[in-house]
């Protein structure tokens, strides 16, 4: 079972009793409902367009938040949810600058401040089997929650049962490698503000050269070592030959010269 | 020789006072930045994560202390010796440049007594993580290369011969640490395609970075041999700087061929000859920083006039520092949807740092053996040639390329309007208007709702759906101003309060005694729980 939520924006009536049963669920000051994302706002409805939509973190199938944070406070868990260790973490907002949907948001005032976003109610109700708090105060099922496959076949069967209802795309299926949030809407998604993002995973990105620095390091000290080595012989030789040093000195200092056999050690010059 | 003439006196007079000032300005600003927290002395935002301290102290910070690695490996590893004299110098330059960084980063981390955090808690796949190891790793080998210093000075004549006999391995651990992170604090924007701007974002990131550096960090022992001649009368070794010039001039070259061709190869090529901010930023950075400075340290009469080589240096840092500022701030301004400007509290902080170093500079050539003996001699010259080399027909043209840049800024961003402002929502159409069509979309009412009960209340609360719903004609006769009950904006737990519904609003305009029970008849009827 991977725990996902639909969110299906032709159902949604803007009552915003997900954002208010988050703040319940998790203990957030009611302050702003401006239908933005904030530290204290872990979902939030935008009015736009004469639409709904519901914003929140999309709990990447492969995160980038998760594969970017140094002392992995944010980490994917086998389950799903990407949740947040808030006492690894030590502020470094690497998160905030990667993450496509801009969705990490940081406590820019508090004397100790945390990163923070949704965690899917990982440990308030998922470990306990129920739902996420959002999803089950949801009056029309405009936002509902299940396995993930699930979820993407009612998706493609609602496009397909009312075709006119929906714009044929399922928002979240390959963005970014795939997310957990999925969204079906009734107007193209690049109107309604959704970032255009490559299918192929994030972490590929950097991974792709991170993996190659054992190789740097190895062939690198091996070729540095090898220079000083080379450059050494070089000036023994020069002194030598200079009359610099004697020849005794010359054939005892270390870098060695190269393996001397008997017509060597006769006449090294 | 009397021990004064080895021990030079910096002539920075006027310049304390300056010093002085700036630190001052930095211990305000380091005051409010932990008393009040980040939001207070910066103007990052979320928005803007990562703003002049990544920027500037961070990335350039340790670019320009690439000079380090670079004079060591020349002198140790490829045994030009003659390059000696300028060792010492560029291992100090880098080391302060390294404190001065982590100095930095316990000004811009939110939680800054974690610095540890990264040394025990691991995850290889972050490119931050690297980074943070291998300074941490390359900063112990700067102290070990920079300890002869301290050695000689007490004469400490055991450990010198401890580091003086692993001083080899410690020079190739350095190369291999400054490669690895000098070239990944490029790499941490590879993963952010989508938000840093064409003309920097490319998978070839930590290639352009470590160059750079190279170059950079080559200039800026060009840059401390001159700026310590004028300061500690310091005798020029303009052979040795000349052969740094042909260095930079290959890096420079290098760079600048795989940059084009990398800008061509994605497409982005145009997008240097539109007419924005990104693009006058791009040729200040690769016209000034890159072209001018590989052309002008190429001709021999440059090398070898004093003026023409600290000329070219100082536009390779220049163009250096405009490309890491333009990679961190420039660059990642369009998608971000805000305007970012540095806080005065940033430039202050940026600004001591800056002054510390050079102040720090200024202490360790006064009391450790810095530079080699008898190269100091502040008597010798007379003032007037000792004079920096910057001829004024030269000043007024700096100032009129920065004033130039400055304009071309302003009018390219004046022209798009501003900087990536982003979209701005729909204006909220009247939900009222949607209430029918809405209602036959109901599957099930919301579920029972305990509001916020306060310390003198005599019981929680609790509204349930089912029972008023049946009541109400329909579901405008509450959410007539949209489906939240209380006017959007008004937080609902600070104005549910006893006076406002027991003074006939909210739930009492119906709970008045005549449509329902009213809210005075009985407490428990609606504080029951």
């Amino acid at each position: 079972m991977r725990p996902a939520i639909l969110n299906d924006l032709t159902k949604c009536i803007g009552c915003e009793a997900c954002a208010l049963a988050c703040k319940e669920v998790n203990g957030l000051p009611d302050r702003d409902r401006r239908g933005t994302l904030s530290a204290d706002t872990w979902t939030a409805v935008e009015h736009r367009n004469g639409l709904h939509i519901r914003r929140q973190c999309m709990h990447c199938l492969e995160p980038a938040c998760a594969s970017v944070c140094p002392v992995a406070a944010l980490h994917k868990t086998p389950e799903g949810p990407v949740v947040y260790d808030a006492d690894r973490c030590i502020g470094c907002r690497y998160c905030m600058v990667v993450c496509p949907f801009g969705i990490p948001k940081y406590e820019w005032d508090e004397p100790v401040p945390k990163v923070r976003k949704c965690v899917l109610c990982f440990e308030t109700r998922l470990e306990e089997g129920r739902q996420p708090a959002c999803t089950e105060a949801c009056p029309t099922g405009a936002t509902i929650f299940g396995d993930r496959d699930e979820l993407v076949r009612e998706a493609q069967r609602r496009i397909e049962a009312e075709p006119g209802r929906y714009v044929p795309r399922i928002y979240g299926l390959e963005e970014a490698g795939g997310t957990s949030v999925l969204y079906l809407s009734p107007v193209p998604f690049e109107e309604l503000g959704f970032a255009t993002l490559r299918d192929e995973p994030y972490p590929g990105l950097t991974w792709d050269i991170l993996s190659k620095l054992p190789n740097v390091v190895s062939v690198g000290g091996v070729l540095l070592a090898g220079i000083w080595w080379i450059t050494g012989r070089r000036e023994t030789l020069k002194k030598a030959r200079s009359g610099e040093i004697s020849v005794e000195e010359a054939l005892a200092r270390k870098p060695p010269l190269v393996p001397l056999d008997d017509d060597d050690r006769a006449a090294p010059l | 020789m009397s021990a004064t003439a080895d021990r030079p006196r910096p002539r920075i007079g006027v310049w304390q006072a300056v010093l002085l000032a700036i630190l001052a300005f930095g211990a305000y600003a380091t005051v409010i930045r932990y008393a009040q927290g980040l939001g207070a002395a910066t103007n990052l935002s979320d928005a803007f994560p990562w703003g002049l301290w990544i920027g500037f102290d961070m990335l350039v910070g340790v670019g320009l202390a690439a000079g380090g690695f670079v004079v060591a490996a020349t002198v140790h590893i490829f045994r030009m010796e003659r390059y000696e004299p300028i060792a010492r110098p560029a291992v100090l330059t880098a080391f302060l440049g390294y404190l001065l960084v982590i100095v930095a980063l316990l000004y811009d981390l939110g939680l800054p007594w974690r610095i540890w955090h990264p040394m025990v808690m691991w995850n290889p796949h972050s490119v931050m993580f690297e980074v943070g190891w291998c300074v941490m790793l390359y900063t112990t080998v700067l102290a070990l290369e920079f300890s002869p210093l301290v050695f000689e000075r007490f004469g400490l004549k055991m450990p010198l011969k401890v580091i003086r006999a692993i001083y080899v391995p410690l020079v190739i651990l350095g190369v291999l640490l400054s490669t690895l992170h000098q070239s990944s604090l490029g790499t941490l924007y590879v993963i952010a395609p989508d938000k840093l701007h064409g003309l920097w974002y490319t998978p070839l990131l930590p290639v352009f970075f470590f160059v750079s550096a190279v170059a950079a960090g080559v200039a800026m022992t060009i840059f401390e041999s001159f700026m310590s001649y004028r300061a500690f009368g310091k005798r020029l070794e303009a052979d040795l700087l000349r052969g740094l010039g042909r260095v930079i001039v290959v890096a420079l070259g290098v760079y600048a061929v795989l940059r084009f061709e990398d800008l061509a190869g994605r497409g982005a090529l145009a997008l240097a000859f539109r007419l924005t901010p990104e693009a006058v930023l791009f040729w200040g950075e690769m016209g000034l920083g890159v072209l001018l400075p590989m052309a002008l340290f190429a001709f021999k009469r440059v090398r070898a006039s004093e003026q023409g080589l600290f000329f070219a240096a100082l536009l390779t840092v220049m163009g250096f520092i405009v490309n890491r500022l333009n990679v961190a701030i420039t660059g990642m301004q369009a998608s971000s949807g805000v305007t970012y400007i540095p806080s005065m509290l940033e430039f202050a902080v940026t600004a001591s740092l800056v002054a510390a170093g050079f102040a720090l500079f200024g202490l360790a050539v006064k009391y450790l053996p810095v530079f080699p003996p008898g190269e100091v001699e502040p008597g010798r010259a007379p003032r007037r040639e000792r004079r920096l080399a910057l001829s004024r027909g030269t000043v007024a043209l700096l100032w009129g390329l920065l004033l130039a840049g400055a304009l071309g800024v302003a009018v390219s961003s004046a022209l798009n309007g501003g900087a990536g402002r982003g979209d701005e929502a729909a204006p909220v159409a009247p939900l009222s208007a949607h209430v029918a069509e809405v209602e036959a979309e109901l599957t099930s009412l919301p579920a029972p709702y305990t509001f916020p009960t306060a310390e003198e209340s005599p019981g929680p609360v609790v509204f349930d759906h089912e029972t008023h719903a049946a009541l109400a004609e329909s579901c405008l006769t509450c959410h007539a101003s949209g489906w939240s009950v209380t006017i959007p904006g008004r937080p609902l737990a600070g104005e549910l309060t006893y006076e406002r519904i027991h003074e006939g609003d909210l739930c009492a305009s119906c709970h008045d005694g005549e449509s329902a029970t009213a809210v005075d008849d009985d407490c428990a009827f609606c504080h029951g729980g």
